[in-house]
């Protein structure tokens, strides 16, 4: 993740969102939106493979996520201690199901949101937006504050040891100084109240709320991989249900000494695989073994999900995917101005058909200029990355978001024909900008736009001064037919707050109706 | 005891201090007598166009000859010293847009760094692009690295708020790094820039501050007070391939001359009017070198200095 970087010479490596490939749930739900399959996508058969033959082993031992719950669950229980109780099956944990049986029937009419709480999806996102920056302003302050004071003993200086340090972070870990991102507080709230969860419930995310969980779970039907009970071994402790990751087993008639309850069924849906109960018992009579009959013995329970239940979920799917779309910029009569695109990304629907908010494009972007979307794109919209060339602009020589995307939301561009992608178009604020406002001189967007040709240019004018006299100025202008609204201007317009040149949606090349201006080699 | 009267003492001091500074003075003219030259042009007089290593060759020889002229870079970098080489890198562009110095004209001010003594050799500059970019689209990283002149990335937050105590910039961050150096060798590229009319040598000092932006508003006065803040003792006008139109960022060939021309001087006002007159403008036009002249920094009538002009084939 720390190798998602832009290289000085070459593209960035295919290899940094590598792993949301495997991922079946983003290439189903994404397969069922945009009825397109991006490179690669069908590495996640793998995954599929796997758990058809092994049950769930992907949230037990594979999903980061899933062990970083684990993990958050014993350092919480250890800070804040719970007596030790038996996890056995809840029909909660169908929620996890019905959520996904909902989102998979708005993906088949187009709107995989379902995707941005992926668990690989959010992990990253919440890693990059938030966990990595605050990793970075640690780092940077600190080093900073240490470079300004310059401790040491005679001369023993401690910046010969930060120094250096930092200075390798910064050429080769971090992608942009002073690297953060709007709404990152959020994101890192949200998924702090998944991890405290943790607390109350082990694995709270991954049994009753994580829709590739729930996708793997009705993969792992009938796995070769199953967990066994040598009855006559058993003495109904329930000591194997108190470890259990997934809550797995159906509680039977409790025994005399145990509050527990004894293991009875178990949903190979629900099993992660981790074999802590195995673990856990003192008889050796729970063990895990291949069987290759459907319906054979270790027996199988199933989940059992009512017709009803079903229904609903889908009927609910239908009505969430209505109230996606009861505002008017969901049905393309208006555009947002600040919902900048990257340059390459797909027409809107389309957009958003393939997009997961994974937050790849926004941790590569070198200038920081990246951000996830709070209201800009709507709910379903949520997350997704748009340009924010006040924070970093979108540089004329780089091709990295496309490089990077793993659905192909961003088509790949070469840079031939990122120069010919315009992903909005720049205007003067004239009442700030100072040539206008105040008379003076300023030019430095003028200096700053990529395009050869300069798609600002100068008139001079001659403008009156306090004392009645004149002076002459040149004052810049927009031409909309160079402009790509790359927003460099934007960036390094002297005004910090609301700058005097900024940039918007329109004319973005990807959607014709959003195009106000008459091109020079229009078709008409 | 031997004791003489004050009078008598004034007197002997007064006569003693006037040989003296008439001496110094005599002494003064015999080292101007010694034709240290102000400033020495070389320019290309060889026949067609060169390009490709030809013209690394030419600009390699250029800069070699415009510093001998000076009298070499041993008369501003003394042995042991630690130099910055400041070129403009101010572009992620490639050498052929001229929109940064050329590589080989940076090299070659590293490679007599070295020869005159230097003990380090530090090349920095502060882009306007992605700094990682820019070194190394400019080509100068790869150029001075085998040197073994040390690439310098400025970071942003290791500038240190200095008072420059300019007419209208008072305080501003400067890199400390840089002000450290025993020497800094400013490697400008001739220019046009919008707003300044060119971009010359004062103007390549704005590479080692930030909080650059506001600049702009009064361009002339801003660049001449940071000229005179940095004290340059030589300047390097790099005028090989000079882009005269659409600058400072340029990007289309079309808009680059092949002036094959580079010039070293003291004064960095005279260098700059020189770079004008290349760029096709008076140097009245502008506005870095009328406030520099008018600062005592220099004057824009180069020919009127100790001048070298050499023609290299």
């Amino acid at each position: 993740m720390l190798a998602a970087r832009r290289p000085v010479e070459g593209d960035v490596s295919p290899l940094v969102g590598v792993f949301f490939l495997f991922d079946p749930l983003i290439l189903i739900a994404t397969w069922l939106a945009s009825h397109a399959l991006y490179a690669g996508a069908l590495w996640a058969l793998i995954t599929i493979l796997l758990t058809v033959i092994a049950g769930r082993v992907f949230c037990g031992w594979i999903c980061p996520l899933g062990t970083l719950h684990a993990a958050a669950g014993r350092v919480l229980r250890w800070f804040w201690p719970e007596r030790v109780t038996s996890q056995a099956w809840s029909r909660w944990q169908l929620a996890k199901y019905l959520l996904l049986i909902g989102f998979l029937v708005m993906a088949v009419f187009g709107t995989h949101w379902v995707c941005v709480f992926d668990p690989l999806v959010l992990l990253y996102r919440t890693t990059a937006t938030a966990l990595l920056p605050a990793g970075q302003w640690a780092v940077e302050t600190g080093t900073t504050a240490v470079f300004r004071s310059d401790p040491g003993l005679g001369p023993i200086r401690l910046t010969a040891a930060t120094e250096p340090a930092y200075a390798f972070l910064r050429d080769r870990v971090f992608v942009a100084p002073k690297q953060a991102f709007l709404g990152g507080g959020l994101i890192f709230a949200l998924f702090a109240i998944t991890l405290v969860a943790n607390r109350f419930r082990p694995r709270f995310w991954c049994r009753y709320l994580c829709p590739l969980g729930a996708l793997l779970g009705l993969f792992a039907w009938r796995p070769w991989l199953r967990r066994s009970i040598r009855q006559e071994d058993c003495n109904a402790c329930g000591l194997c249900l108190v470890p259990c990751h997934g809550a797995a087993a159906t509680v039977g008639p409790t025994s005399d000494a145990s509050r527990r309850g004894k293991p009875q069924g178990w949903l190979a849906s629900e099993c992660f695989g981790c074999m802590s109960c195995s673990e856990a018992c003192r008889r050796d009579a729970v063990g895990f073994g291949w069987t290759f009959a459907g319906r054979g013995a270790p027996a199988v329970e199933s989940i059992d999900l009512s017709k009803r239940a079903v229904l609903g979920s889908a009927v609910g799917g239908l009505a969430a995917l209505g109230l996606f779309h009861i505002s008017p910029q969901s049905r393309g009569r208006t555009y947002h101005p600040q919902l900048i695109r990257p340059p390459g990304a797909r027409p809107e629907p389309e957009f958003l058909a393939r997009c997961t908010a994974c937050g790849l494009c926004m941790k590569v972007c070198p200038t920081g200029g990246l951000h996830p979307t709070l209201f800009e794109a709507g709910l379903e919209g949520l997350w997704t990355p748009h340009l924010v060339p006040r924070i970093g602009y979108c540089d004329y020589n780089c091709t990295a978001c496309g490089q990077v995307c793993p659905t192909e939301a961003i088509v790949r561009l070469d840079l031939e024909q990122k120069h010919k992608v315009r992903i909005g178009l720049a205007a003067f604020d004239t009442t700030r900008c100072i040539p206008y406002a105040y008379g003076r001189d300023c030019m430095v967007c003028e200096e700053h736009c990529p395009i050869p040709d300069k798609a600002i240019y100068a008139v001079e004018v001659e403008v009156p001064d306090r004392s009645g006299g004149k002076k002459t100025i040149k004052q810049p202008h927009v031409d909309p037919d160079k402009c790509v609204g790359c927003g460099v201007c934007e960036h390094v317009c002297p005004y910090k707050d609301r700058p005097a040149i900024r940039v918007a949606s329109a004319n973005e090349s990807r959607h014709a109706e959003n195009q106000p201006i008459l091109p020079d080699d229009s078709p008409y | 005891m031997n004791t003489c009267s004050r009078r008598a003492f004034l007197v002997g001091t007064a006569a003693g201090l006037s040989a003296a500074a008439g001496g110094g003075l005599l002494a003064l003219g015999a080292a101007t007598q010694d034709k240290l030259a102000d400033m020495a042009i070389a320019r290309w007089k060889g026949e067609g166009t060169p390009a490709g290593k030809e013209l690394a060759k030419v600009a390699t020889e250029l800069t070699e000859k415009a510093i001998a002229g000076l009298g070499g870079l041993g008369r501003f970098v003394s042995k042991g010293s630690v130099v910055w080489v400041k070129p403009n890198i101010g572009w992620d562009r490639t050498p052929e847009t001229a929109a940064n110095c050329n590589p080989d004209v940076v090299a070659t001010v590293v490679r007599l760094c070295f020869d005159a003594g230097a003990k380090k050799v530090k090349v920095g500059d502060n882009p306007c692009d992605i700094p990682t970019q820019s070194y190394a689209a400019s080509g100068i990283a790869a150029a001075v690295r085998p040197l073994g002149a040390e690439v310098v990335m400025l970071d942003r937050s290791r500038f240190r708020e200095t008072a420059i105590r300019g007419e209208r910039v008072k305080t501003i961050p400067m890199y400390p790094e840089i002000l450290d150096c025993d020497v800094v060798i400013n490697i400008a590229v001739a220019k046009h820039h919008r707003l300044a009319n060119a971009t010359l040598c004062m103007k390549n000092f704005m590479g080692v501050m930030e909080n650059r932006r506001t600049f702009h508003q009064d361009i002339g006065t801003c660049v001449a007070d940071l000229t005179r803040f940095m004290k340059p003792r030589i300047a390097i006008l790099d005028a090989v391939r000079v882009l005269m139109a659409n600058g400072p960022k340029g990007g289309n060939l079309a808009d680059v001359a092949l002036k094959t021309t580079v010039a070293a001087g003291v004064d960095l006002v005279a260098l700059d009017a020189l770079g004008a007159e290349i760029l096709g403008r008076k140097p009245t036009d502008v506005p870095t070198i009328v406030k520099g002249q008018e600062m005592g920094l220099g004057t824009m009538d180069y020919r009127k200095l100790a001048l070298k002009e050499i023609a290299v084939a």
